[in-house]
C-alpha cells in the first residue's frame, strides 16, 4: 500500500457502530468497512432489523466481516451485551462509534418532565452508557478509540433546542472528560460535530420558513450529507490520529466560523 | 475505496517552511500521496535537499527561495507555481518560528522584535492566502491549511507575539473559510500542541509528562493530518481547527496526574 495511506488503514480492526440504522451510522459503518475494519452494526432503537441488514450488506460489499445486533440503546443490559458481542463476533473491540441522535425541537415552556427525560436519555445517557460499556471492554483489552457523533448544537444555542443543545453539549464535554480520564490507558476519545444534516429526521429538511432561511444562512448554502462525516471519522479512528484525543471536529461547511 | 480519496494525485501543493523539519516531512509525504510540490523557504541549500527527497518519490518539485515576510516574494512564489504547473491546488502555511521575544518580559521586547515575529508568523500566512486565492477562485477549487498552535487558543507566560500571531492565524482561517465557501475553497487550521524538534526542547518540556496522553507529539504525526485536510475526505470541513495535542486543550482546569474525588 502507498505509504501515505498506510496509517489511515483500519485493516482487520474490530469496530462497533451504535446507531447504524440511522443515515449517519450507516455511512460510518460503510466507511470503516471500506478502510478495512470488521464491523458490528448495532441499532439505536429496536424494530430496525431491516435497516441494519441493508446497512450491513452495503458495508460488507468491501469484503470485510460484518454482523448486526438489534438493540435498544437506552438499555444498559443491551449495550453491555453488544460490547461483549463485538469481541465474540469480531475478535476484539478497537473502534466504537456512537452515532446516537434523536432530534427534538420545541418550546421550553411546553416541554414536560417526561420530555426532558426522553430527550436527555436518547441523546446523552445512551452515549454515556455506550462509552462506559465500550470503555469497559477496551480497558480490559488494552485500549481502543471512541468517536461520539454530536452536533454543532453542542457549541451554540438554538431556540426551541434547549434540551437538544444541552444533551449535545453534554456529549461534547463527556468526550473531553473521558479523553483525559483514559488518556494514559490507551483509549482515545474524540467527537464529530455534525452541521445541519440532510437526513429525514432533521428539522432542516422540512419545507418551512426555518429550512428556507437556514439554507440561505449556511456559508455554502447546503446541508451536510451523512457521508461527509465519514472522512473526519476515518481520520480520528485511524492510527494517523494517535496524538489526537479530547478533540471535536466540526463538519459544517464553515457554519461555526460565523457565529 | 475511501482510503484512495486521501490520494493527492496530480495536485499541486505549495508548502512554506519546506527547507527542514516539519515542512520537509510534509513535502515528502505530499509527494508520496501523489502531489507535485512547490518548496518555499529562505535557504536554497535546504530547499534543494527537500527537492531531492521529493523527486526520489517520482514527483516534481519546484524550488522557490522565498522570504515569507516579504509580500512581493510571496506573490512571486505563487506566480512561479502557476507558471510551472498552471495551477495551485493546495497551500500549506507552515513557515513560522523565530520566537526571539519568547520568555522576555513585556517591557524588554522591542518594536522590531514584535514586528519581526508578527511578520513571520501571521503576516506571512496572510500574504500567502492573498497570493493564492485568485488562482483557487479561478479553479473553483482549493485547499488552504494554516498551521497555528495551542498558544493561539491559550495564554502563555511571557508569550505575547507568538500567542497573538497564532491567534491571528486562527481568525484568518475562519474569515477565509466564510468568504470563500462559495468558491469551493476550504481553509482549515492545524493546531499542534507540544512538538519538541530536538533534545533540548524535549528536556524543556520535561518529556511531555504534563500532557494528558503522557508524551509530546512527534513531527511525523502532523503530516497525515495535513494530507487529510488537503484531500477530498475533508471537503465539508471549512474554517475548522484540528487540535493535535494529546488532550491538552480538552482539559487544563486541573493539573495533569491528579484527579478530584468526591463521591458522598
Amino acid at each position: 500500500m502507498d505509504p501515505s495511506l498506510k496509517e489511515f488503514s483500519l485493516d482487520s480492526m474490530a469496530a462497533l457502530v451504535i446507531g447504524a440504522e440511522t443515515p449517519v451510522g450507516r455511512a460510518a459503518a460503510i466507511a470503516l468497512a471500506e478502510a478495512g475494519a470488521k464491523v458490528l452494526l448495532a441499532s439505536q432503537e429496536p424494530g430496525t432489523e431491516k435497516q441494519l441488514k441493508e446497512a450491513a450488506k452495503a458495508a460488507g460489499a468491501s469484503g470485510v466481516k460484518t454482523a448486526i445486533r438489534v438493540q435498544d440503546a437506552t438499555l444498559r443490559a443491551d449495550l453491555s451485551a453488544t460490547a461483549d458481542l463485538a469481541v465474540k463476533e469480531l475478535g476484539g473491540l478497537s473502534i466504537l462509534v456512537n452515532a446516537l441522535d434523536s432530534p427534538f425541537f420545541g418550546p421550553a415552556n411546553a416541554a414536560d418532565d417526561a420530555t426532558f427525560e426522553r430527550v436527555i436519555e436518547a441523546n446523552l445517557k445512551t452515549v454515556w452508557m455506550a462509552c462506559q460499556e465500550g470503555g469497559r471492554v477496551m480497558l480490559q483489552r488494552g485500549g481502543g478509540v471512541i468517536v461520539n457523533i454530536t452536533s454543532v448544537a453542542a457549541e451554540r444555542g438554538v431556540p426551541n433546542g434547549s434540551l437538544y443543545c444541552a444533551a449535545k453539549a453534554g456529549v461534547l464535554n463527556l468526550t473531553r472528560a473521558l479523553a483525559l480520564e483514559w488518556a494514559r490507558k490507551n483509549i482515545r476519545v474524540n467527537a464529530i460535530e455534525a452541521g445541519w444534516l440532510d437526513e429525514p429526521r432533521s428539522p432542516a429538511v422540512r419545507k418551512d420558513e426555518f429550512s428556507e432561511r437556514l439554507l440561505k444562512y449556511l456559508p455554502d448554502n447546503r446541508l451536510v450529507k451523512p457521508e461527509e462525516l465519514a472522512g473526519p471519522l476515518l481520520y480520528l479512528v485511524s492510527p494517523a490520529a494517535g496524538f489526537v484525543t479530547g478533540e471535536s471536529i466540526a463538519v459544517d461547511g464553515g457554519l461555526l466560523c460565523r457565529v | 475505496m475511501i482510503l484512495e480519496k486521501l490520494r493527492l494525485e496530480g495536485k499541486v501543493a505549495i508548502i512554506t517552511g519546506a527547507g527542514r523539519g516539519l515542512g520537509r516531512a510534509m513535502a515528502v509525504r505530499f509527494a508520496q500521496a501523489g502531489a507535485d510540490v512547490v518548496a518555499a523557504a529562505r535557504t536554497r541549500k535546504q530547499l534543494d535537499e527537500t527537492a531531492e527527497a521529493v523527486r526520489a518519490t517520482g514527483r516534481k518539485c519546484l524550488v522557490v527561495p522565498t522570504d515569507v515576510t516579504r509580500s512581493e516574494q510571496v506573490n512571486a512564489m505563487a506566480e512561479a507555481t502557476v507558471k510551472e504547473f498552471g495551477r495551485i491546488d493546495i497551500l500549506v502555511n507552515n513557515a513560522g518560528g523565530g520566537e526571539e521575544s519568547l520568555g522576555k518580559r513585556i517591557e524588554q521586547i522591542t518594536d522590531a522584535e514584535w514586528r519581526r515575529g508578527i511578520d513571520t508568523n501571521l503576516s506571512s500566512q496572510f500574504y500567502a492566502c492573498r497570493a493564492v486565492v485568485p488562482h483557487m477562485v479561478r479553479q473553483n477549487r482549493g485547499k488552504i491549511i494554516n498551521v497555528a498552535s495551542g498558544y493561539g487558543l491559550r495564554g502563555g507566560k511571557h508569550n505575547y507575539m507568538y500567542a497573538c500571531a497564532k491567534g491571528g492565524v486562527i481568525q484568518l482561517t475562519r474569515s477565509m473559510a466564510l468568504t470563500y465557501a462559495q468558491n469551493n475553497i476550504q481553509t482549515n487550521c492545524i493546531v499542534p500542541g507540544i512538538f519538541p524538534h530536538n533534545e533540548e526542547m524535549m528536556q524543556f518540556f520535561k518529556g511531555g509528562k504534563f500532557i494528558p496522553i503522557g508524551r509530546p507529539g512527534d513531527d511525523a504525526e502532523i503530516a497525515p493530518l495535513a494530507i487529510f485536510l488537503a484531500s477530498e475526505l475533508s471537503d465539508h470541513m471549512n474554517g475548522e481547527l484540528v487540535i493535535i495535542d494529546g488532550g491538552g486543550l480538552a482539559g487544563g482546569i486541573t493539573p495533569t496526574g491528579v484527579v478530584p474525588q468526591l463521591q458522598s
